[in-house]
């Protein structure tokens, strides 16, 4: 308990401020500054919100996205960072596919759906390949700027020190490039999500997106903003959890801002 | 001195650097020895190409033409090993995984690198920092590790790249009087670059005063100061009458360069 209210004491800003967005919300629902039909207030939609979790429909709508998303961020991380990886290393490669991706990158992942039911059996894989797309060049571009980045004459004396080939890379451009790389997934991580929710609005019967769409469409508005809130919910606990990891396994990374500050 | 064998020989080394089309000489036809267990120091103007000539002794840039001998008393231990200015540690590696990163590249089993960083690490007194990274370390404790770290690795020569350039003056000091008593310990032939000739004066055997570009041996100047030496040598006679004799020599050099980087901009 004494923990807790510590960390309150340090995060105050970061919990108060959605609460207050949603205490204004409640306030203007109920006053009528906003329409109740299209507005319902917060407390009405906890309502639907537990009536969804507790008739499973939640819960088998969320699991079909977290899989999807899952696997999609899998193979979006793997591919991302490999490609990442040689093209920060090997500068031909980087000069042959940077303007491929250049071009491929700005179009909405969505379009690629029929594209990719080309390539790939439709259904379950084309949706989980067309959610990878963004995600993997997202990553990619990360992981070569992160492996680019590295202060030249750290390599140097790395050299120097004997690491050749493999260590070399194990040893100082790997780790060098790690902080970028997490970037990188977090930022995957998080279009993964917009991507699958989009994707299910229009592909599929099953999923949170799906949920959402169907909902709105039957104007069951409350249960349309249970499932947006879980969807919230989910991207901030990916973001941060990712965060977390990040702060764990590089702890010797310095964070600049918090470091003056 | 001339009785000792010679560690490191340059004869005759040119460098030339390839800069938008057209070549730039940056060191021209370098000759220089520096004997076993010697401290030499090296001091010219911006631009004489001390770090250069301290790069193809660390085998980190070859030389356009001369040759660089250094002598191998004890194989399996590497020729040089480089103190770099900016320091140049492993951010994401500890102190200690810094000091023995040179080991762990060429393969020493592991209980050795643990005794081999203790040793450094104590030598440094940097015994308490061992798990801690670089970032968490102020300026002179990274260099201390810098220096650990190259001196794990045994070499036969010791290079110095401006290693305290970087530090305010009270650390430099002290760090200083810290490269005398580690020398004093291990007696290990050292190249050291600096600009500083109170620094080259005080840690020196003898001074080797590159001109402006291109770099070439302009004097070499022996300093019989007597050892051990500490900061009070400053106020010696010797101290000054031999600052006043290769300041006045270097401040032409320094003119000659600024000159010349004028003359750059005109044209």
């Amino acid at each position: 308990m004494r923990a807790l209210g510590r960390w309150l004491g340090v995060h105050w800003i970061g919990v108060g401020s959605p609460l207050l967005l949603l205490v204004a919300w409640e306030w203007a629902s109920a006053t009528g500054l906003l329409r109740e039909a299209f507005f319902p207030r917060p407390s009405t939609i906890v309502v639907h919100l537990r009536h969804l979790a507790a008739d499973g429909t939640l819960w088998g709508h969320g699991a079909m996205t977290l899989v999807r998303i899952g696997w999609a961020f899998a193979l979006a991380a793997v591919l991302g960072v490999g490609v990442g990886l040689a093209m920060g290393l090997w500068r031909r490669l980087r000069e042959g596919l940077d303007p491929v991706f250049a071009v491929i990158y700005p179009i909405p992942s969505v379009l690629f759906l029929p594209l990719v039911s080309f390539l790939v059996p439709p259904g379950e894989i084309a949706l989980v390949v067309t959610t990878a797309v963004t995600s993997f060049f997202l990553i990619a571009f990360t992981t070569t700027h992160g492996v680019r980045q590295i202060d030249r004459l750290v390599v140097e004396a790395a050299v120097h020190y004997g690491a050749r080939g493999w260590r070399l890379f194990a040893t100082v451009l790997l780790p060098g490039a790690l902080p970028f790389i997490f970037t990188g997934l977090r930022l995957g991580l998080g279009f993964a999500l917009i991507v699958v929710v989009a994707v299910e609005i229009v592909s599929t019967s099953r999923g949170l997106g799906a949920l959402l769409w169907l909902s709105w469409q039957i104007l069951k508005v409350e249960d349309m903003y249970a499932t947006f809130f879980v969807i919230a919910l989910l991207g901030a606990v990916l973001s941060y959890g990712l965060a977390a990891l990040r702060t764990r396994l590089l702890p010797w990374v310095q964070d600049v801002a918090e470091r003056s500050g | 001195m001339s009785t000792r064998p010679p560690k490191v020989v340059v004869s005759e080394v040119s460098v030339t650097f390839e800069s938008h089309g057209r070549s730039v000489l940056a060191l021209d036809r370098i000759s220089l020895q520096a004997h076993a267990g010697e401290f030499l120091c090296i001091v010219g103007p911006s631009g004489s190409g001390k770090s250069t000539l301290l790069r193809v002794l660390a085998g980190l840039l070859r030389q356009s033409a001369g040759d660089v001998r250094i002598e191998a008393d004890r194989p399996g231990t590497p020729l040089t090993a480089m103190v770099f200015q900016e320091h140049a540690l492993l951010p994401w590696r500890t102190v200690r995984d810094n000091v023995t990163f040179g080991l762990e590249n060429r393969g020493v089993g592991r209980a050795e690198r643990q005794a081999r960083a203790r040793e450094m690490l104590a030598m440094v007194g940097l015994t308490r920092f061992a798990q801690h990274y670089p970032h968490q370390l102020s300026g002179g404790m990274k260099q201390r590790v810098g220096i650990a770290r190259a001196l794990a690795n045994d070499p036969e020569v010791l290079l110095m790249d401006e290693p305290l350039a970087a530090l305010d003056a009270q650390t430099r000091t002290i760090m200083q009087e810290e490269l005398l008593r580690i020398w004093a310990t291990l007696g290990k032939t050292v190249v050291y670059v600096t600009h500083s000739l109170e620094e080259a004066l005080l840690l020196g055997d003898r001074i080797v005063l590159l001109t402006a570009r291109p770099g070439r041996v302009s004097q070499v100047y022996s300093v019989d100061l007597g050892r051990p030496r500490g900061l009070e040598v400053r106020g010696s006679p010797t101290y000054g009458a031999l600052l006043e004799k290769i300041w006045s020599q270097l401040r032409e050099e320094v003119a000659r360069a600024v000159a010349e980087d004028r003359g750059g901009e005109h044209a």
